[in-house]
């Protein structure tokens, strides 16, 4: 079996693949569904499929570049040269299924279709060519992917879709340069003798590493080592006189040493970055207002997303740091941890949307392109939903904790699930929300099922694993 | 048979995960003041052990008892007496070497200050380095010396040494001696490095598939097995050699290289007395007896 074969069967062995792969269909589905939807020109409809190429581009390279990126992988015999001609392969064949939609392209003529067919081929390898250097650039394909988003809402809001499409049918011979042009730079950079030596055994986060805990940690310390090499920057010493002080003034054998020193270790390196804290507070409240402008609703999330947030947060439990604490004190000091944090979120989640009450006053409506927006505050009443929300999260990543692509997932399904309820019973659902009685209700039940599942985790089940990663 | 009582029991203790079988019907018994070489292959159960006996695994079947008490159970009051080194254990990436230092010493009330300064100069740990960004040979040394700050009663060193220099091990074995001089000490030691277990260890348990296949004294374990070297004076050796319990058997050019089990260095002379051929007894290293043992 032949270099290159090996390299193409990682597009079906892959299962997770498969999951992109049902998106992508979607994609081209949608592309295809508003081409063929009365076909209309200036209205970008046919870029849709061209311009999936910049993440069919961004998804071999990603695949490529993890097998470089493999120390082994560089001395197998011609490997370093075959990633080229991988991501060569999934462009040509990508941009020859997704440029014959121009075929359709209302009032062509026949003798005009080869050359916008071509122009349409090459716009194609320009995306494919944006998609492949995005992903030897960013090494962390989740951020990317992440990113992907706000570029088609981007894009579509500037009209680049409309653009680029006029392109590609009024100036075929200029598009089918550049794409040239591209396709023989990028064809030079993979083909570079350093190439493979440069991406050999850097830490790199690949397509489905965002669940392989340690990767992510190694690739994680690394960006910090450097960070904070940089800026000579250390931990605080008053935060460790200060948790420390705390820890001396406790029994030895008492839980309080450990619960201080819990917070220490959690809260630490967080209170030591008090600048960073501020800056993310002040990011979050510039995202509340874009959302505050698309309407009451939009600010739910300001509320639901510490239930998603707190499950990143490490717990003592499954700590394998030396200390003297035993399963109680891991119990007790997990649980003060889950509190703690849930009070300080709650109170900050309030001042924010208390600060979106006293800014409506001064928001002025925002007119864009002929639609006018108005600054709605997020709704105060709300306030409690962190509260309800963190003793959820955390319970769904003390049971999840080593599968943690489970334990997002369940709480994505939770949480749509709590949405669609909320949908269909809006009116009782409303009058419950003020009623205190029923979300007093809620909060006991909630904080008693996550206290249930901890305390049944910390005295029955293994605290460690295998790895760094426990 | 040891007077005193044990500082860890385990009693029929089985671990499953999902469908490997890491500890079966493990019953062990480790006194005080005993220096324990814990060998097997890598996935023989060694780690699995380790962990069960200071509570971080529970047993699905039989019991662990740690100073007293249901290894579950343990709390800071056994756990104080307790240091663990564990293979590629976490720390706090984010402190700098100090920091952890401290931070981990505030949970022991009798952390010896003097032993961290003198540890700290002889393996020349960075105090100012972050914890992320020391090596994995000085993450070891630093793991080491969170282990041993509070001079615990019973150490446990998973793998201690994988990831040191020849220099920082040769350090580690003379630290080792010296805490080995205080009595009371038990130290458990899992290692794949054998000729550095055998200078230190008073006995030896040998794990293989989470079994134990064997569990008895170094010394008596080295007396039961000798390898005989027989040259023969003229010619060659006969094709029987009256050698009972022999384990290997090498020969070649009128030499024969044997592995004998349970025979005194009495009886193999004696058996050698008719074969007109030069002897020489030599006793195994540890390595060639757990090869034979694992075998």
């Amino acid at each position: 079996m032949g270099i290159l074969t090996v390299n193409l069967k990682h597009l079906y062995q892959r299962r997770g693949l498969w999951l992109v792969y049902v998106c992508l269909g979607i994609f081209v589905f949608a592309g295809i569904a508003a081409a063929l939807d009365k076909p209309a020109t200036g209205k970008g409809k046919f870029i849709i499929l061209v311009a999936s190429a910049l993440f069919v581009g961004f998804l071999s390279a990603a695949l490529a570049a993890e097998v470089v990126n493999k120390p082994f992988s560089y001395c197998l015999p011609g490997h370093r040269k075959v990633p080229r001609k991988f991501i060569f392969s999934v462009g040509v064949v990508t941009n020859l299924l997704a440029s014959p939609i121009f075929v359709l392209y209302p009032g062509l003529g026949w003798w005009q279709w080869i050359p916008v067919i071509c122009s349409a081929f090459f716009a194609g390898l320009v995306f494919y060519w944006i998609g492949v250097l995005s992903a030897f650039v960013v090494r962390n394909s989740g951020a990317w992917v992440g990113f992907l988003p706000w570029l088609i809402i981007g894009g579509g809001f500037f009209d680049l879709h409309i653009t680029i499409e006029r392109t590609i049918v009024e100036n075929p011979l200029g598009v089918t340069l550049l794409g040239a042009f591209s396709s023989i730079a990028a064809w030079i950079w993979l083909g570079n003798a350093n190439w493979a030596r440069r991406y050999c055994g850097v830490p790199w986060i690949g397509l489905f590493d965002a669940w392989n805990r340690d990767k992510l940690r190694k690739y994680k310390q690394l960006r910090a080592n450097i960070k904070w090499d940089k800026l000579k920057k250390h931990p605080n010493p008053w935060v460790e006189r200060f948790f420390l002080g705390r820890m001396n003034k406790c029994d030895y054998i008492g839980q309080g040493r450990y619960i201080w020193g819990g917070l220490y270790t959690t809260y630490g390196i967080v209170l030591s970055q008090w600048k960073g804290v501020l800056s993310c507070v002040f990011l979050a409240l510039l995202m509340l207002c874009f959302l505050c402008y698309m309407g009451s609703a939009a600010t739910f999330m300001l509320f639901f997303m510490p239930g998603f947030m707190i499950m990143h947060m490490r717990t003592p439990l499954y700590s394998s740091i030396p200390v003297s604490g035993g399963r109680n004190e891991r119990f007790y000091t997990t649980m003060t941890l889950v509190a703690a944090t849930a009070v300080l979120i709650t109170a900050l989640v309030t001042i924010i949307a208390a600060l979106t009450v006293a800014l409506t006053a001064i928001m002025p409506d925002i007119t864009l392109r002929g639609s006018t927006f108005t600054f709605h505050p997020a709704i105060i009443t709300l306030f409690f939903v962190p509260l309800l929300m963190i003793p959820v999260g955390s319970t769904f990543q003390l049971i999840f904790y080593r599968r943690p692509i489970f334990m997002v997932l369940s709480v994505m399904l939770l949480f749509m699930l709590l949405f669609f309820i909320g949908n269909i019973l809006r009116k009782p659902l409303n009058a419950a929300m003020v009623n205190p009685v029923s979300i007093v209700t809620l909060l006991v039940l909630s904080w008693l099922i996550f206290v249930l599942v901890l305390r049944r985790i910390c005295m029955r089940r293994c605290l460690v694993g295998q790895g760094r990663a426990y | 048979m040891n007077s005193e009582n044990p500082i860890v029991q385990m009693h029929n203790v089985c671990k499953r995960f999902g469908k490997t079988k890491a500890l079966d019907e493990i019953d062990l018994e480790i006194f005080p003041g005993s220096i324990i070489g814990l060998l097997g292959a890598n996935g023989a159960g060694k780690s699995t052990l380790l962990r069960h006996i200071i509570g971080l695994y529970l047993a699905d079947e039989g019991q662990c008892i740690t100073f007293g008490c249901d290894a579950a159970k343990l709390g800071p009051r056994e756990l104080g007496r307790i240091g663990y080194v564990h293979q590629e254990g976490e720390l706090l990436e984010w402190m700098t070497t100090r920091q952890l230092i401290r931070y981990v010493s505030t949970y022991y009330p009798n952390w010896n200050r003097q032993l961290e300064e003198k540890y700290i100069e002889d393996y020349e740990i960075s105090t100012k380095a972050r914890v992320g960004s020391l090596s994995p040979g000085q993450r070891q040394k630093l793991a080491i010396l969170l282990a041993i700050g509070f001079e615990p009663e019973l150490l446990i060193l998973d793998e201690p040494a994988s990831t040191l220099d020849p220099i920082a091990r040769s350090q580690f074995l003379d630290l080792l001696l010296q805490i080995i001089q205080n009595e009371n000490r038990t130290i458990i030691i899992s290692s794949h490095i054998l000729s550095d277990v055998e200078k230190v260890i008073d006995h030896t348990v040998i794990m293989k598939q989470g079994r134990i296949l064997l569990d008895c004294g170094f010394d008596q374990l080295r007396e039961r097995f000798s390898r005989v070297r027989l040259s023969a004076l003229s010619g060659e050796l006969p094709a029987e050699l009256p050698f009972a319990n022999v384990v290997q058997c090498q020969r070649s050019n009128g030499q024969a290289i044997l592995t004998v089990q349970d025979s005194s260095e009495e009886q193999i002379e004696e058996a050698a007395q008719g074969l007109k051929c030069k002897i020489e007894i030599q006793t195994l290293t540890l390595e060639d007896i757990y090869k034979i043992v694992v075998s």
